[in-house]
């Protein structure tokens, strides 16, 4: 086991690394020159070519990537270029506020997600099984932006009983207040992802049930309850892990036109803004730390399997 | 709002979590909903108007602008005298003035606070990413702080926009002892004159600004602001009408006539220095915008009254020249005018010498961009105007970023639009329009008239207010006729404000000036 968690830490490395090499180059290739644009149209061509000098623009792209890696394997990421502060501190800072949403997001997705994708095995070929169903099949194909902006008028602006944008009113708010502020979004986001879960928990659950030791469960008098949550549950949750980890990481990416929307301030709202800005330090610091928790999900879902079925080990 | 206590049962809970989305307005407090959230509040470093608009009201210039206004008028100087020659400025500067961290304002901070952007090796210089001095402080040879109250500062050359420079954002007064305390952060840590001094800071969520209760002018009604970004046209919206927010601007253009039928907000639309234009390379034969017929026709094709009433809803005026109305008197409104006609631009193109109209023109437009408008349908707009005319041009679209360096790259025909900061002349014909300017500058159409160059060079170098204006009226008229672009039309602001907010005013430079405003509950 030990081993085994040494030897996929050791494999996060090369996969970093691989990503660092490729958001630097993305960033670097893509048209568009960082020194334009923060100077804005006032700026002399000369002072832009200064600035160019001074940011290390002009050098080789690869003197460049070696210089900026240099620096991030000694933990500094550098300054941002647009807010003139840390990179590192406030990608963290930021960081905590994507996970805020994230976790509402999720505990929206696994209780209304799992919920239904249960309930609709059980109650199988019903009303309620197809009902759910068509539900989910709309929530996989809303897009986020359109279920956000339709939240906000019909929440925000029609009943007005829900704020419109932001983690606290203007004037400042308690745990309560963020709470309320938490909610649409992390419907809004988590929605795609509970219609996923529903859909995948129903069908790996009716595979369960169909298989013999649920029939020698039921043949043994073990009550129905039992059988659905206890016995079918435990053997379907391998599939609902694997793909509620793939789901922490496209809610952890897919968070950018939530907080867009919504006006979060969290991560991938400021990574938006880089991006238009060409804030390159903050997009690779960014992206490298998003990368970074999704490769430690994946992990924490590996071991989560042998915890969950413990016919798996790790070698 | 503190609805919350332990004693609440869960109805309750449940009651007030969907209760009154509105918190009852606290008294002298009012929130102010931005696009997007403040960068910095260092003021040498910002170039983008959502940041100024906050960094107004916490530092000071030389000289500011008149409240609603492009007027100059005394700010942290309270009198000044130009040399004959034009080439030196004494400034009488305000007594008994203290920057936020308590120290005195004098004429060695200002000294101080220029020389950080104009001296490579002054003390603070390094704190500098951006640097704005080249278009602000370019003209400055030497800053003598002559004695407490009094700066001498002395020209390379005469320079006509020199003043109304001062009252730009690069150029504030940043308090010597905050750079020196702060240094690379001072961004964090402002210290102006202003009227307002900064309380609390959260990035992403919003910054409190309070007055400064040793403030030398009059002091401003509304004791707090509040700015938070809200990014969404929507949210903007929702937040304004349920009371979230008591100000904001840019609301989307077909949500106005509900607002305008809103009891409780009062909707402002000023006229601003905006320009929205279509700049054509006057230097291309194929297709040939190096002749005037051609590129008069086009102003000819392009229904401009449509543009403004169709997609911009009225809240824009119909151009004839890079100066809109929001530059007064210094604006040429005897211009030659290309009223939408397209039989007219059909005779033009014939005598040009293409009465079936040409084709192969690549047309530039961005997907977005600041004070860019509608640039997609607005591009298709005149895409259709001119393909009835027989001008077929493709569109290619870019991304904000992408295009900013694309369009300095020589384009065939491009979109832009400009917001002047100050209302100086210069800064739009010279810096567009000058043949000084070529690629990588700012004229991308790379016009060039060599009367319009001695006209808009010479007024650079005079001082005169009266014979500027002489030049720039003269100047307006040769570009209208000569047409390098395709003049489309002049934004107007748009803002919107709940009613309790009195004797707020439009400002033409972007701001959002609240000193002059009042609150009544």
């Amino acid at each position: 086991m030990r081993n085994y968690l040494l030897k996929r830490l050791a494999q996060t490395i090369p996969v970093l690394f691989g990503i660092s090499i490729l958001v630097f180059s993305m960033l670097h290739l893509a048209p568009g020159d960082p020194a334009d644009l923060l100077l804005g149209p006032d700026a002399t061509p000369e002072a832009v070519e200064d600035l160019r000098e001074d940011m290390g623009l002009n050098r080789p792209l690869i003197v460049q990537y070696g210089a900026w890696a240099g620096r991030i394997v000694q933990g500094d990421f550098g300054r941002s270029v647009v807010l003139n502060r840390a990179v590192l501190p406030e990608v963290m800072k930021r960081f905590k506020n994507t996970l805020i949403l994230t976790a509402g997001a999720l505990a929206f997705a696994v209780v209304f997600g799992i919920g239904i994708g249960i309930l609709a095995a059980k109650f199988h070929q019903t009303v309620f099984d197809s009902a759910a169903m068509l539900v989910a099949l709309a929530g996989i194909s809303m897009p986020t932006f359109f279920t956000g902006i339709a939240a906000i008028l019909i929440f925000a602006m029609g009943f007005q009983v829900l704020p419109s944008s932001g983690m606290y009113p203007a004037r400042g708010g308690d745990f309560f207040d963020l709470m309320r502020h938490l909610l649409m979004p992390a419907v809004t986001l988590g929605a795609v992802s509970a219609a996923i879960l529903a859909r995948i928990t129903r069908s790996a659950m009716l595979e369960v049930i169909q298989q013999d030791f649920i029939r020698t469960a039921r043949a043994k008098g073990v009550s129905e309850d039992k059988v659905v949550w206890i016995h079918a549950l435990r053997n379907a949750s391998i599939t609902i892990v694997t793909v509620l980890g793939m789901q922490i990481g496209y809610l952890l990416g897919g968070s950018v036109i939530t907080e867009a929307v919504f006006s979060w301030p969290g991560l991938g709202q400021m990574m938006v803004r880089a991006i238009q800005a060409r804030d390159y330090p903050t997009v690779q610091g960014g992206v490298l730390i998003i990368a970074m928790s999704f490769v430690f999900i994946n992990l924490a879902v590996d071991l989560i399997y042998a915890w969950l079925d413990p016919r798996i080990r790790y070698s | 709002m503190k609805i919350w206590n332990s004693g609440a049962g869960a109805l309750l809970a449940t009651a007030a979590f969907f209760g009154a989305a509105a918190p009852a307005l606290a008294d002298e407090t009012i929130v102010i909903g931005l696009q997007a959230e403040p960068v910095t509040f260092d003021p040498t470093q910002i170039s983008d108007l959502n940041t100024s608009r906050v960094v107004h009201r916490i530092y000071e210039g030389l000289v500011g602008l008149k409240y609603g206004t492009y007027d100059l008028e005394p700010r942290l100087a309270e009198s000044w005298e130009i040399s004959e020659d034009g080439l030196v400025y004494t400034f009488k500067l305000r007594e008994g003035v203290k920057f936020h961290d308590g120290t005195d304002f004098n004429a060695e901070a200002v000294k101080y606070s220029f020389e950080r952007q104009t001296d490579e090796n002054h003390p603070a210089h390094g704190s500098l990413t951006y640097r704005g001095a080249p278009s602000y402080l370019g003209p400055v040879d030497t800053i003598e702080a002559v004695d407490d109250l009094t700066l001498k500062i002395t020209l390379k050359q005469p320079s006509g926009p020199f003043l109304a420079r001062l009252a730009g954002m690069t150029v504030k007064i940043v308090s010597p002892a905050a750079l020196k305390a702060h240094g690379d952060d001072v961004g964090q840590f402002p210290a102006g004159t202003g009227p307002y001094m900064l309380e609390e800071w959260e990035p992403g969520i919003r910054a409190t600004l309070t007055v400064n209760p040793d403030y030398y002018g009059t002091a401003p009604e509304i004791e707090k602001l509040i700015y938070v970004p809200i990014l969404e046209p929507v949210a903007r919206l929702s937040a304004l009408t349920t009371g979230e927010i008591d100000l904001t601007i840019d609301v989307p253009f077909d949500s106005l006539t509900e607002l305008e039928e809103n009891p409780d907000i009062e909707l402002q639309q000023g006229a601003s220095a905006h320009v929205w234009f279509v700049a054509l390379n006057t230097q291309l034969s194929d297709p040939p915008f190096d002749n005037v017929l051609v590129r008069q026709a086009m102003n000819y094709a392009v229904d401009k009254e449509g543009i403004v009433n169709d997609i911009l809803q009225g809240t824009a005026t119909v151009s004839s020249g890079p100066l809109s109305a929001g530059y007064g008197d210094l604006q040429n409104k005897d211009v030659r005018k290309y009223d939408y006609d397209p039989e007219k631009a059909k005779e033009f193109l014939a005598e040009a010498g293409y009465p079936d109209g040409f084709g192969g023109c690549e047309f530039m437009v961005p997907e977005s961009g600041s004070g860019m408008q509608a640039p997609i349908e607005m591009g298709t707009y005149i895409q259709a105007n001119l393909s009835a005319v027989g001008i077929d041009c493709q569109i290619k679209t870019m991304e904000w970023g992408a295009y900013l360096t694309a369009y300095r790259e020589s384009p065939m025909m491009a979109q832009m639009s400009w917001n002047p900061p100050i209302g100086d002349p210069d800064i739009v014909l010279n810096n567009l329009l000058n043949s000084s300017n070529f690629p990588p500058g700012w004229n991308a159409g790379s016009y060039k008239n060599e009367r319009v160059d001695e006209l808009v060079s010479t007024a650079q170098r005079l001082s005169d207010p009266d014979e500027r204006r002489e030049l720039y009226l003269e100047a307006q008229a040769l570009i209208a006729e000569d047409a390098p672009w395709i003049f489309v039309d002049h934004g107007n602001q748009i803002i919107a404000h709940t009613t309790k907010l009195k004797n707020f005013l439009v400002s033409p430079n972007f701001d959002l000036v609240v000193e002059g405003a009042s609150y009544e509950d």
